[in-house]
């Protein structure tokens, strides 16, 4: 190994790649999409917030007044609370109980479709005996505002209930007060309380992970293909051998990586990120906190899956012309990639069971096996390092394949070699000349 | 003399052809050696060994005294038969490449593409795509990344294919030039007539086997077969007549002529000169295709058009 010339082969493929206008496309149009992302929800978000006007007939006509009573308590309340303002201002009318239900909803459905109000709710005696009443909107699926009605209607109907049965009527919110489980991860360092953003975390890391093992390692086998349809790569290798042209690949595109991800790490800390923890402290969810573990795990299973992938990409690109031939070839890596969301949910269900043990372990998926399987639970130590040594000696062993393949590949011009031949060409005798005293080495 | 480049019996073969079958020759330092042959040859080959890039399966091959190693390939300039450059890397980033993988730092570099700069007119597309150059300029920037860390040795496979007539000029004058400075060329070509001026020495290979080798002088005079270029002011009849003369050929307002074997050359142009005005006397020397030929029909193997 000689590594100034493996530091040029990495510097130029570092600075050829981040000179390229693709480069900072792709960089930019990401975070763009996110902002549009972040956009749409901020504005969406509003719409559930603001006034609902909202007309009501109530069939009982004792509801009415108490339902009113407890949205404005309730607004109050959330008011008082860390959200803020935000959040839905109702604006109830009431109507008086006809003699014809069905005229009566279709002129409130002309209200509504005329923009006066934005819904209805039918308050109907008969129906409300088979426990059920009707509101009708425009976006019936704005989930939040029916909850909150239907929530709110509940809590005035069981007071109502027992005041009928003449009990006390704080026994109401007593009855209704619900039980709060909370989940807590059982580690060997104790107990951690598990929240929604640990695995919205874990998940963002996981698709960091897998698209970076499909992009960059893609471009390690472009890289390899164009070299070759230029004509160039014999040039090269009269000065740099074909392990070490490899290695500087790998790690000049993998540096790039990098700046890509520090680039959007970057804008998130400085542009995005206090306006989603904002958001997300006004949520259920909670602010995301990572563990270092989950960070240190990453790291080293992003290292480890991007010099495997690579390598992988490396030694299907070696023995190929074109793109398209390769493109057969190329969709192994995907197919093994991407079946690691297939398991996701076993994974999830059931972190140390024994379709995740062996995803885990399985040097094609462990990368991002075994770093969902550290985050959502703690397995065994013995398993992390199992791993990791079945990783890095697939990987030196995969390096090892791909060079040899590439060594003999990328002076293969023509025709579309078959894969016995790619296999034979792994037994070719290495790039070593004899000594001129000792001719005959085999 | 100092040996250049040296190949022991060396054979190589991929699956069941033998693209070298024991070849030997010897290189000395400081000469323009030709490796010539029809395409197929094994030329290629035989260079990507000796620049280690594919092994031989037996014979050995000693490049500047010992085995072909690191610091010995930062000593050669080679330019492949398949060259080519990245398309979208700028015309002085790419040359400022190709010299750190030889180990030669950009200021090293940048001194002495500045002197190439000039004479290949090249200066107005340093910061040119190689995309944007016409093939002629990107053949000018192979040439000058093959020589940009001032190899002693320069190892050129089919070097002239692909240039047009300036270029080709040029190029021969460069070789010229790389030896008087005391530098070893070897080129392979397939066109014979390019190596007839240029080569100090050769070796004639066809069908993965070598024909023969040797100083390309001692080879024409070799293969002269004792003929004799006669410029002279008579008839065919008359030079047919003089004494010793076998035989007689006009051709492109000479002759050829073959002398007896017994007969003394300068009392045969003595006695010529008493009677006719002769203007030129001199040792035919064969063309390189036709030592070729008689070689390949000595060797007993049939005959390679080497022509196309």
């Amino acid at each position: 190994m000689n590594w100034k010339k493996i530091f040029a082969v990495i510097r130029r493929e570092y600075f050829e790649r981040i000179r390229t206008k693709a480069f900072w496309i792709g960089t930019m149009l990401i975070p763009l999409f996110f902002f549009v992302y972040i956009g749409i929800q901020v504005a969406t978000s509003h719409k559930t917030g603001g006034e609902r006007r909202i007309a009501v007939i109530d069939g009982t006509g004792s509801l009415y007044e108490p339902l009113v009573a407890d949205l404005a308590e309730r607004e109050k309340a959330r008011q008082a609370g860390p959200g803020g303002s935000r959040g839905i201002h109702w604006v109830l009318e009431r109507r008086p109980a006809p003699a014809d239900w069905n005229a009566a909803k279709e002129r409130l459905r002309q209200e509504v479709l005329q923009k006066k109000i934005n819904g209805y709710l039918i308050i109907d005696p008969k129906l409300l005996e088979k426990d059920s009443a009707e509101f009708y909107s425009t976006s019936v699926s704005e989930l939040v505002t029916s909850n909150q009605l239907e929530r709110a209607l509940n809590h005035v109907l069981l007071k109502a209930r027992i005041a009928r049965q003449g009990l006390p009527a704080n026994l109401a919110s007593e009855l209704e007060r619900r039980l709060d489980v909370k989940a807590f991860k059982v580690t060997e360092k104790g107990t951690a309380e598990e929240k929604g953003a640990g695995i919205f975390a874990v998940v963002i890391f996981t698709v960091i992970m897998y698209s970076t093992f499909l992009m960059y390692g893609m471009q390690n086998l472009k890289g390899v293909i164009d070299e070759k349809s230029n004509r160039i790569v014999e040039v090269i290798i009269a000065s740099v051998r074909p392990t070490e042209l490899m290695m500087g690949k790998i790690l000049g595109i993998g540096l790039v990586g990098l700046t890509q991800y520090f680039i959007w790490s970057f804008l998130a800390m400085n542009l995005s990120l206090p306006g989603i923890t904002s958001r997300m402290s006004s949520t259920d969810m909670g602010v995301p906190t990572i563990p270092i573990s989950t960070i240190v795990y990453f790291v080293l299973f992003f290292i480890f899956g991007y010099f495997l992938y690579a390598s992988i990409y490396t030694a299907i690109g070696a023995p190929f012309n074109t793109d398209q031939e390769a493109q057969q070839l190329a969709m192994i890596p995907v197919m093994f990639i991407v079946s690691v969301w297939a398991f996701f949910p076993a994974i999830l269900n059931n972190p140390n069971g024994g379709i995740a043990v062996f995803v885990s372990l399985f040097p094609l998926t462990s990368p991002l096996g075994m770093f969902l399987r550290t985050s959502l639970s703690e397995p065994p130590v013995w398993q992390i390092v199992l791993c990791i040594a079945i990783l890095a000696g697939t990987t030196v062993g995969i390096a090892w394949f791909a060079g040899r393949i590439y060594r003999v590949g990328i002076l293969m011009y023509g025709k579309k070699p078959t894969i016995p031949e790619i296999l034979r060409w792994a037994r070719y005798s290495p790039g070593k000349a004899p000594q001129p005293a000792a001719p005959e080495t085999t | 003399m100092d040996t250049a480049i040296d190949l022991q019996n060396v054979s190589k073969a991929f699956g069941k052809f033998k693209a070298v079958d024991d070849l030997s020759f010897r290189v000395p330092k400081g000469v323009i050696f030709g490796l010539l042959g029809p395409n197929g040859a094994g030329k290629t080959t035989t260079i990507r060994m000796i620049m280690n890039i594919t092994a031989p399966d037996s014979g050995a091959i000693s490049v500047l005294g010992h085995a072909m190693d690191r610091e010995t390939q930062n000593r050669i300039g080679y330019l492949p038969e398949e060259r080519g450059l990245y398309r979208k890397m700028k015309v002085i980033e790419h040359l400022y490449f190709l010299a750190a993988i030889k180990e030669v730092d950009r200021p090293t570099a940048r001194k002495r593409i500045d002197n190439w700069l000039d004479r290949m007119e090249l200066r107005p597309w340093l910061n040119k795509k190689v995309d944007e150059l016409s093939k002629g300029m990107q053949q000018k920037v192979q040439f000058i990344a093959t020589i940009v860390h001032d190899p002693e040795i320069l190892i050129l496979d089919e070097v002239f294919s692909g240039l047009d007539p300036i270029n080709t000029a040029l190029v021969k004058e460069y070789l010229i030039d790389f030896r008087s400075k005391g530098k070893t060329i070897v080129f392979s070509t397939h066109v014979l007539e390019q190596a007839e001026k240029l080569c100090d020495q050769i070796c004639l290979v066809s069908k993965s086997k070598k024909i023969l080798d040797g100083e390309l002088k001692a080879l024409k005079r070799h293969f002269s077969k004792g003929l004799i270029h006669l410029s002279i002011a008579a008839s065919e009849k008359e030079v047919t007549a003089l004494p010793g003369v076998v035989s007689c050929q006009p051709l492109n307002g000479v002759f050829i002529v073959k002398l007896a074997a017994d007969v003394d050359r300068r009392q045969f142009l003595r006695q010529t000169l008493d009677r006719y005005d002769v203007a030129a006397f001199s040792d035919r020397e064969p063309e390189l295709e036709e030592i070729y030929l008689s070689a390949v029909q000595a060797a007993g193997l049939e005959e390679t058009r080497i022509i196309e």
